[in-house]
């Protein structure tokens, strides 16, 4: 079974699609089988980053059902093991995935014959983004060193537990559940998810079981993308910490990358950077960060779609 | 799942052991301030103003408790009476900072400086029979000088990074590439170079004979 790992961060421009590009160009060198799934549905930039600049086919073709497998759907890319599905001609409505549809998706990215599959989420906490995080216990979390961008993964943290509570309750309960939450703990503490938890446990306990074990088994990990030499270095562990003492997730930091203008350049060219430029600090990072997810490919489980 | 942090004990606020020494303390304190101060990256947006300022209050709380030794000693009987950590004795169950200074210590048992590298060199270069039978033979030509090095056991690149000679001229000299060879101004040189890395002497002589050799073997080549 694929090791599925769901890039994403909140906030745009942080470098989700060239970190996704990069770490699938540097896992498919090891010779593993890599495929890199552009879900950045309605911005889909990931074809570009990898030199297929005209894909001739594209996710949404597998939506309309003019392509009825994923895996037909699958184009290789110039690098060796390297295989992507490309979002470059969606339908410009393809940012409002039914429901339905979105769940087909999940079901049929669990089923491809994949070593490593990254899955290159947009920014944003839609109902979307948020279930193609929870489709993989892991996944990671791309943040720059600004509060801008550090103020939005605290929010996809949050909203990514939050719908993964949600998955377990029906409308109504999730109604009552709210009501009961707000008497408890007051105005606004339906934001804290855990403050949830704390209530899911005295009204149901098999559910708040259920939950406690769903959150343990999540192996997120930070990247600290575009990292300046002035910049606090401690800054991810930091964050992490934090994130564990206040909203009691356990996060795992993976590793800075450093700021680079060159990387600017070789997108402007289209070409690797890490094949342009691989003696920078930059393509260092990027190099620990791949040997560091490669390391810790676990145990997938489809959370609910199987 | 977390516990409130306002129910965490002053330790854990802090993220140190109940054993810490007080410049850990000190040093806690002011990395937690980082964190939660409002100006701080960190935290930014994970709290609101009552919030964060509940955290600061209670870590300051902290801090002053554990930075006391009196009052911390009481605090600790009330976390030893709770069973939270292990009792503590009169003496204090804290670590003290490693002395740098031994005051103690004996003296008049003073450590040798240990032998460097090149008086080592020096010596296997006096004991080596083989090279004072190479420096005492008719001709020293590239091909000695490297015969010299391999008795010596030393890679031609420590050399090059020593001396600061290019690696490629080093080669040059070693397997006797006369054409090759830099300008007999800067030869001289770097033979010196090459002689007082490996320690052989004395190195002026050994290089003009060197010169003599190569003047003899450009003229009859």
């Amino acid at each position: 079974m694929a090791h599925i790992w769901p890039i994403g961060g909140g906030k745009g421009g942080s470098g989700k699609s060239f970190l996704t590009s990069s770490l699938g160009r540097l896992l498919a060198a090891t010779g593993k089988k890599t495929l890199l799934v552009d879900l950045d549905l309605g911005s889909a930039n990931l074809h570009t980053l990898l030199d297929v600049p005209y894909p001739e086919k594209s996710f949404s073709d597998f939506i309309r059902r003019k392509i009825l497998r994923l895996e037909d759907v699958v184009l290789a890319t110039p690098v060796p093991n390297l295989y992507i599905i490309s979002g470059a001609h969606d339908t410009l409505d393809i940012a409002n995935l039914p429901y339905e549809q979105k769940s087909k998706t999940l079901r049929a990215i669990a089923r491809l014959d994949y070593d490593w599959i990254m899955l290159d989420l947009g920014a944003g906490t839609s109902f979307n983004t948020l279930d193609f995080f929870l489709i993989s216990q892991n996944s990671i979390f791309v943040t720059t060193p600004e509060p801008t961008s550090i103020e939005n993964v605290y929010r996809l943290v949050r909203s990514i537990y939050f719908r993964r509570i949600r998955q377990y309750f029906t409308a109504t309960e999730f109604k009552t559940l709210e009501q009961e939450v707000t008497r408890k703990f007051g105005e606004g503490s339906f934001n804290k998810p855990d403050c949830i938890i704390q209530t899911i446990k005295t009204t149901h306990p098999d559910k708040g079981e259920l939950l406690e074990s769903d959150f343990n088994s999540f192996k997120f990990k930070l990247v600290l993308n575009q990292l300046r030499r002035h910049d606090n270095i401690a800054l991810g562990a930091q964050i992490c910490k934090i994130i564990e003492k206040h909203l009691g997730f356990h996060i795992e930091f993976a590793g800075n990358v450093a700021f680079d203008d060159r990387v600017h350049d070789a997108i402007c060219q289209r070409v690797s950077f890490l094949e342009r430029y691989p003696y920078t600090r930059t393509a260092y990072d990027l190099r620990e960060l791949s040997k560091n997810i490669a390391q810790s490919g676990s145990q997938q489980l489809l959370l609910r779609y199987s | 799942m977390k516990k409130d942090f306002a129910k965490l004990n002053y330790y854990e606020m802090l993220d140190i052991g109940p054993d810490a020494a007080f410049f850990e303390i000190r040093h806690a304190y002011n990395a937690a301030l980082q964190i939660y101060e409002a100006d701080s990256m960190v935290s930014y947006s994970l709290f609101s103003t009552e919030e964060r300022r509940k955290i600061l209050e209670l870590l300051e709380r902290a801090y002053l408790t554990l930075i006391n030794a009196q009052e911390r000693k009481k605090y600790d009987a009330e976390l030893a009476q709770a069973g939270i950590i292990p009792a503590t004795t009169d003496k204090g169950p804290h670590r003290r900072p490693a002395c740098i200074y031994d005051v103690k210590r004996q003296t008049g048992t003073t450590v040798l400086p240990k032998k460097t590298n090149k008086s080592i060199l020096r010596e296997s270069v006096e004991k080596n029979k083989k090279i004072s039978e190479i420096l005492s033979g008719p001709e020293i030509n590239g091909a000695a000088l490297k015969n010299i090095r391999k008795e010596l056991g030393i890679p031609l690149e420590r050399i090059a990074q020593e001396t600061r000679v290019r690696l490629d001229y080093l080669n040059c000299i070693e397997e006797d590439k006369i054409d090759r060879l830099p300008a007999a101004a800067f030869l001289k040189g770097f033979i010196k170079a090459y002689l007082k890395s490996l320690c052989v002497e004395p190195a002026d002589d050994i290089s003009t004979r060197y010169m003599q050799w190569l003047e003899r073997a450009r003229k009859s080549g």
